[in-house]
């Protein structure tokens, strides 16, 4: 496993470094990011003097060093074979030689030591300019650091470089930053397997395994990803986690949580789920203070608990539901699916979700024993 | 039925913005591209069944404020159910600023001397730290200015809920009979086994109603919800949040050309339903009893529909 290193807490963590000038912004986007910050309170951060290294535990683990603006390929004081992932992070407005150099200065070290690794650049603060300004600003730093790599040797241009636009105001770093993820998942193709699996049966256009807390996107199915789908789930989980806290009931009565790992007996024989009554029950009941008796139960079999929400789209047919499912702790399913399907084929949905919900448990797993037992 | 709502305070002090929040379904960064309001910019909205409000939404620069104030004196200041004065709470200009409003509580007086007074200390995320320290002092200067006229003090900003708290209270005074639809909540949560049902209005996603006896409002004394909602201890600012976080979500709607229309949530500590109630209202409910299904809430509902659009009609007729 390349770039996986066991780290204080015994757990072969995945490294990324995080670089880039002063006041680039490096510390804004791990903290929006994995820390939830609002936007607007990154203004109050202070400059970061030594390297800091950040957790975060989703399907892999993750250990990010924010690094301060002055270091260089020697005061890092560690190979960079041990990265899987460099992302360096530039203002867009900084068209000037200095940051620049600094990215060659790495992408030259990256190159030698370790030339596996992921190179990402961040062009940074891009909700700044105006979309034209934003547009040339963005292929001239491209433009410019490939020249300069090839002014050092031509042996360069074979260096993968990906760019990214990104602004912590809007959700374009959280799509960035998922694409970086994505190439340091093992397991990712299974994972697209099984939304690709779900949306078919489904009917789904569009599915995302989301991590709740960063509001990462995992995986998604095969179809294209639109960035404006992608802002919307991402706003509907941001609802979903203030309204979680919202309505909380400080006496408990809590329905059972998922341990914060998933039980051993994740790959138990599957249980289906009784199909659910459709929900056109009879109008004429009368006011019932208890469910009435033709709404079936659709609640997981296991005692587990697993929170779920949903939210229609459209006041009439054919409309959109998008719907919720935890899947493990950290892990939320979140599809596109049409109102017909969700309303009139419930069970079957839900069904598919507990299929999901295994396979995805049963890789997570797999990628735990991995890292511990390696 | 038509209410009088008068904007008014100093330029800049951020009336347009709020308005195109509330009202308008606009996200707060779009508001630094608003120019000066020319004169008086006047609005009807449809806000529940018959009542509308008529927003009167009045330039602050000097020259306009001094027209307010002479020649168009009757013009403005009649027939006004609120008036609602926005204060920039770092203003440069105070004693100014409080010379307008006390000419403008006088013009109040003469020809709507029932109209209530509400008074926004404005732009709360700039103040300085100490916040509430900031905002006690404002307020204790605003309500001395105010002599012996009762106002209502709120701190706002557009960047969080507490617009939506100040404007709740505001249009709570609007509602002839408020008291009789948060009666007829407090039933239908019962019937759903609720622990709170909470009424909004459509567009505005304002909290209208809610199944314990007074809406959030600080001139009720904390503390007097009923049995149940003492024994949950909900987070005291969840009605102004909950308008909050369902008009981010409805623009993040808009933005991929979708409409919101509903909600419903089983998580952990509660479940919930958010729907239409009726053709002006939204209604949440919160129940706390894990064995309650959404489906049932839903079926309520649709069987309370009929009755709330009765009652909404009702209680417009005055
Ligand atoms: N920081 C902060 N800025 C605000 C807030 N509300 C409004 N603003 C800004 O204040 C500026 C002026 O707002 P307007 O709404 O045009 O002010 P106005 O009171 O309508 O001014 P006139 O029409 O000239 O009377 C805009 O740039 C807004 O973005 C707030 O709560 N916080
Ligand atoms: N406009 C804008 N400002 C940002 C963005 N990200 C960070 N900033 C600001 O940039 C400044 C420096 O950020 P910081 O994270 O401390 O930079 P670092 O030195 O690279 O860690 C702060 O004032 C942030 O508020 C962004 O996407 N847009
Ligand atoms: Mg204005």
């Amino acid at each position: 496993l390349n770039g996986h290193r066991f780290s204080g807490d015994g757990v072969a963590r995945t490294k990324i470094l995080l670089l880039g000038l002063r006041r680039a912004g490096k510390t804004s986007i791990q903290q929006v990011l994995f820390n939830n910050l609002p936007p607007k309170q990154t203004f109050y951060l202070e400059t970061t003097m030594r390297i800091v290294k950040h957790t975060f535990d989703t399907v892999i683990p993750l250990e990010i060093w924010d690094c301060p603006g002055n270091i260089t390929v020697e005061t890092l004081n560690a190979p960079l074979s041990q990265f899987s992932t460099m992302i360096f992070v530039i203002d867009i407005r900084d068209l000037y030689n200095q940051p620049i150099s600094k990215l060659v200065e790495f992408i030259v070290a990256a190159y030698q030591d370790n030339p596996n690794m992921s190179l990402e650049v961040f062009v940074h603060k891009a909700e700044k300019l105006q979309e034209d300004d934003k547009i040339e600003n963005f292929r001239q730093i491209h433009e410019r650091v490939s020249d300069r790599l090839l002014d050092i040797s031509p042996e360069y241009e074979q260096v993968q470089l990906n760019f990214h636009l990104t602004s912590v105001y809007d959700h374009s770093l959280h799509e960035a930053f998922s694409k970086v993820l994505h190439k340091l998942i093992d397991s990712l193709p299974y994972l697209e397997d099984l939304l690709n699996v779900f949306c078919a049966n489904s009917q789904s256009p569009k599915a995302f395994l989301f991590d709740t807390t960063s509001r990462l996107y995992i995986a998604t199915d095969a179809s294209p990803v639109d960035s404006a789908t992608y802002n919307l789930c991402c706003d509907y989980l941001q609802m979903l986690n203030s309204f979680g806290t919202l309505y909380k009931s400080a006496t408990g009565n809590a329905r059972k949580q998922l341990p914060a790992t998933p039980p051993p007996s994740a790959s138990s024989s599957l249980s289906p789920i009784p199909p659910n009554a459709s929900s056109s029950s009879d109008p004429s009941t009368p006011t019932a203070t208890t469910p009435p008796p033709n709404v079936t139960t659709h609640r997981p079999s296991r005692d587990l608990f697993y929170p779920s929400a949903s939210t229609s789209l459209h006041p009439s047919t054919p409309g959109t539901t998008l719907t919720y499912h935890l899947i493990t702790p950290q892990l939320a399913l979140l599809a596109l699916l049409p109102t017909s399907v969700y309303e009139g084929r419930r069970g079957l949905i839900e069904f598919n979700v507990v299929f999901f919900r295994e396979g995805v448990q049963e890789i997570c797993e797999v990628e735990k024993e991995a890292r511990c037992g390696g | 039925m038509k209410k009088k709502v008068l904007l008014m305070g100093a330029s800049g002090s951020g009336k347009t913005s709020m308005r195109s929040l509330i009202f308008s379904n606009n996200p707060a960064s779009l508001t630094a591209r608003l120019g000066a309001t020319i004169d008086v910019e006047q609005n009807h909205v449809r806000f529940l069944g018959d009542l509308i409000l008529n927003l009167w939404d009045c330039g602050g620069q000097d020259a306009f404020m001094d027209s307010y104030l002479t020649t168009q004196r009757s013009t403005i200041f009649q027939h006004v159910g609120v008036m609602i004065y926005v204060f920039d709470v770092e203003t440069h200009g105070m004693s100014k600023d409080l010379e307008y409003y006390r000419d403008c509580l006088d013009g109040l007086k003469n020809f709507s001397p029932d109209a209530n007074v509400f008074l926004l200390v404005h732009k709360m995320d700039l103040a300085r730290q100490p916040k509430n320290l900031t905002f006690d002092k404002k307020k204790r200067e605003l309500e001395e200015a105010s002599g012996e006229s009762a106002v209502t003090v709120f701190g706002t900003s557009i960047y969080d809920e507490s617009l939506y708290k100040a404007w709740s209270s505001i249009v709570h005074t609007l509602i002839p009979n408020a008291a009789v639809l948060s009666r007829h909540l407090t039933t239908f949560a019962a019937a759903c086994s609720a622990t709170e049902v909470i009424l909004f209005e459509r567009t505005t996603f304002l909290v209208i109603a809610t199944s314990s006896p007074v809406v959030p409002d600080t001139l009720s004394p904390v503390g007097t919800e009923p049995g149940n909602l003492d024994r949950h201890q909900l987070d005291p600012t969840r009605y102004e949040r909950t308008s909050e976080l369902v008009k981010a979500f409805k623009h993040s709607c808009s933005r991929v050309r979708e409409e919101f229309h509903s909600l419903e949530m089983e998580l952990y500590n509660f479940t919930a339903v958010l729907d239409e109630m009726t053709r002006n209202t939204y209604v949440l409910i919160i129940v706390h009893d894990p064995t309650i299904e959404t489906a049932a809430l839903k079926l309520n509902i649709r069987m309370a529909r009929r009755k709330f659009e009765e009652l909404q009609g009702d209680s417009l007729i005055s």
